[in-house]
């Protein structure tokens, strides 16, 4: 069998995930292992052929983009959603619950109808995903253990557990019990838990863990926070998530 | 986003594309951002004011650290918080973290490939495995820096306004210090490297601007100069850059007096090249190329240059912060009012602007980043690039194009927002 042959797409986001690739401890291994086929950011000879990977990075938020990973998909046979722009709509989907209009004259003024957008959607709104890598960023050590998965011929699998375990594993006091609104509970983990490590709540990046004790825990929140903070909390990154959405009330179109 | 992803510059951030045409020796020229725009100005309406900066953050995951930061100012300013020195000091060493790992990352995956015979970063490892090391060594430092000092290597989480929820501790700083001598020599050989190569011959003298603090070489904070003899205070940034929408761009253009100008190491260093460290001075006075320059290629070497001078810089402040630092909790105020922040990013001067009301909702939000401030200029360079060879073959001319563009070292990520 030869190399795998990859791509890494990026739609529209910070390529910060990008970065978190390069910053790999297994760059060597990878660039060694793979054939990036289409590479934009990495390399100047790409074609636009059959891939056996594909990773896209970043949320759709024009048609064209829509129209592109349909394509994509088309021409791949597993596609991977890097980072929570392309498994949960990202911070991008923010704007799903604004005026859409009034969002782009803010920013373009007149000319704002020159610039097409469509409402954000994760990946797997548009096409079928076959692995989601969390995170906003993803973590060096989950894309690590996606290489190491992919080498071994091995379908990568997620592990459920609430940020709260990390937290546990980091020996963090708890925010919660400080009266510190923190979304750990109730969000996927797996992520190190940098942000209650530096004090500060978890927002959950890597989107919602469907635990039992979800009104509980809301409801532990509502009494350390008002509706409004809670929502901020929750509607940043991992925005169109399934039950974030419910939280938070319709996605506007 | 294009059909097949196919026409976009490659190694560059973003998407982008230069649409050009030359006819009886005259071009036309087009600068197309094709970046979606995220819209962060509209929807960071209605944050509240300390969580702003992490989620600005995430406008860049190549230069996350100086939109946290900028946006940290700002909000700052607004509130009329002043942050201590210990705090001023940690920014500027994330800055030197954020340094290295951009200008590691643009120099050695992005734009001098093209300038060893390697197509992109695999070919790098195999034609160049020496530059690959050293480029994995002070990638990994630049992230070590960054990581330490605000708690994660890509996107900050411990920096916030009034200071840090989290300080590094005293061994963490020494052990930066070490880091950082430790890649000295990496960042001279890239200097070597970068100051040896033949760029494109082609000059076009341009209003050069940056940020002045009044005492280091910039990077956090300051009035706002350019070698036209601009000298303003930070409140009045939007007098000296006129954004204009143009239906082909997602990224709004910048122009100073109805012309473009230069933000990025080659105006820091054309205006600042005697606030460099030491070891920087010493290597640029060797030559063999002399600053100011007005080669817009010569931004590469400028990079290169800077990555000895922060690396000196950042081993200076770690060695401080070694010393001085001890325990301090982040000043808190909420108040109506309005704030501007500014931050020397890898790629040049960046703003951001927030108005918050009293109860700490922000209601305004203004960012300009370098990359929209050199899209005028690099229009006019790329016209007067394509003048000069306009006798080229059109596959030659496109090549040359996009080097230009990728000597830029432009983020549309950033500059789309």
């Amino acid at each position: 069998m030869g190399k795998p042959r990859v791509a890494i797409f990026d739609l529209t986001d910070c390529e910060g995930c990008e970065v978190v690739i390069l910053n790999s401890e297994n760059v060597d291994k990878i660039v060694e292992g793979v054939e990036f086929v289409h590479f934009r950011i990495g390399q100047a000879r790409n074609e636009f052929s059959e891939f056996d990977i594909a990773f896209i990075e970043g949320a759709a938020v024009t048609p064209e983009e829509v129209e592109f990973i349909k394509k994509v998909r088309e021409h791949s046979k597993v596609v991977v959603a890097l980072g929570t722009c392309a498994c949960f709509g990202g911070i991008a989907a923010l704007t799903n619950f604004a005026d859409a209009e009034e969002s782009k004259r803010y920013v373009y003024g007149e000319k704002a109808s020159a610039f097409p957008t469509v409402k954000v959607q994760p990946l797997g709104a548009h096409i079928k995903v076959d692995v989601m890598v969390r995170g906003c960023p993803i973590s060096k050590e989950d894309f690590d253990g996606l290489v190491s998965d992919v080498f071994a011929g091995r379908i990568p699998r997620e592990h459920a557990r609430p940020v709260c375990i990390d937290c546990k594993l980091k020996e963090n006091p708890c925010l919660l019990v400080n009266k510190i609104p923190c979304a750990g509970p109730m969000s996927y983990g797996g992520c190190g838990a940098p942000c209650p490590s530096s004090n500060m709540p978890c927002d959950g990046c890597r989107g919602p863990l469907e635990v039992p004790e979800l009104n509980a825990e809301l409801e532990l929140l509502k009494k350390i926070a008002d509706e409004d903070d809670i929502t901020r909390l929750f509607r940043k990154y991992a925005v169109v998530a399934p039950y974030f959405v419910t939280l938070n009330g319709e996605v506007k179109k | 986003m294009s059909s097949s992803g196919m026409d976009y510059v490659t190694q560059i951030e973003g998407h982008g594309i230069i649409r050009f045409d030359v006819k009886d020796g005259k071009p036309h020229v087009q600068m197309e951002v094709h970046e979606g725009s995220r819209m962060f100005e509209s929807f960071l309406r209605g944050r509240r004011c300390d969580e702003v900066a992490q989620m600005s953050s995430r406008i860049c995951g190549v230069c996350p650290v100086v939109h946290n930061y900028a946006a940290i100012q700002a909000v700052e300013n607004a509130m009329g918080i002043v942050p201590s020195e210990q705090t001023i000091d940690l920014r500027r060493l994330g800055i030197v973290g954020q340094m290295v790992q951009s200008h590691t990352l643009h120099l050695y995956v992005l734009a001098l490939p093209e300038y060893l015979g390697a197509s992109g970063v695999s070919e790098v490892y195999r034609k160049h495995p020496d530059a690959f090391k050293r480029a994995l060594k002070m990638r990994n430092v630049g992230n070590m820096i960054v990581d330490a000092v605000s708690g994660r290597a890509v996107h900050p989480v411990s920096s916030i306004p009034g200071g840090f929820s989290k300080l590094p501790m005293k061994p963490q700083l020494k052990e930066i210090s070490k880091a950082l001598k430790g890649i000295l020599e990496d960042c001279v050989a890239t200097y070597g490297l970068a100051s040896s190569i033949k760029y494109p011959e082609f000059t076009r003298k341009t209003e050069y601007s940056a940020i002045d603090n009044g005492r280091y070489f910039p990077a956090y904070g300051g009035q706002i100069v350019s070698t036209e003899g601009v000298k303003a205070p930070l409140s009045e940034y939007t007098k000296y850059l006129n954004e204009a929408v143009r239906e082909y761009s997602t990224t709004k253009f910048s122009s100073r007096n109805g012309h473009g100008f230069f933000v990025g190491s080659l105006s820091r260093v054309n205006l600042f090249k005697e606030r460099l460290s030491g070891r920087a001075v010493e290597l640029a006075e060797a030559g063999p190329v002399k600053f100011p320059s007005h080669n817009p290629f010569h931004n590469l070497v400028a990079q290169a240059l800077e990555l000895v001078h922060y690396t000196e810089e950042g081993i200076a402040i770690a060695n401080k912060l070694a010393r001085t630092l001890k325990d301090e909790v982040p000043a808190k105020v909420v108040r109506a009012g309005r704030g501007v922040g500014v931050v020397e990013a890898p790629r040049g001067t960046l703003f951001h602007e927030y108005g918050v009301d009293a109860k700490g909702i922000v209601n305004h939000v203004n960012i300009v980043t370098p990359t929209a401030q050199n899209l005028t200029n690099i229009e006019e360079d790329l016209y007067g690039l394509l003048t000069k060879n306009a006798s080229a073959p059109r596959e030659d001319l496109k090549r040359l194009a996009d080097s230009l563009l990728r000597a830029y070292d432009p983020c549309f990520s950033c500059s789309t927002h």
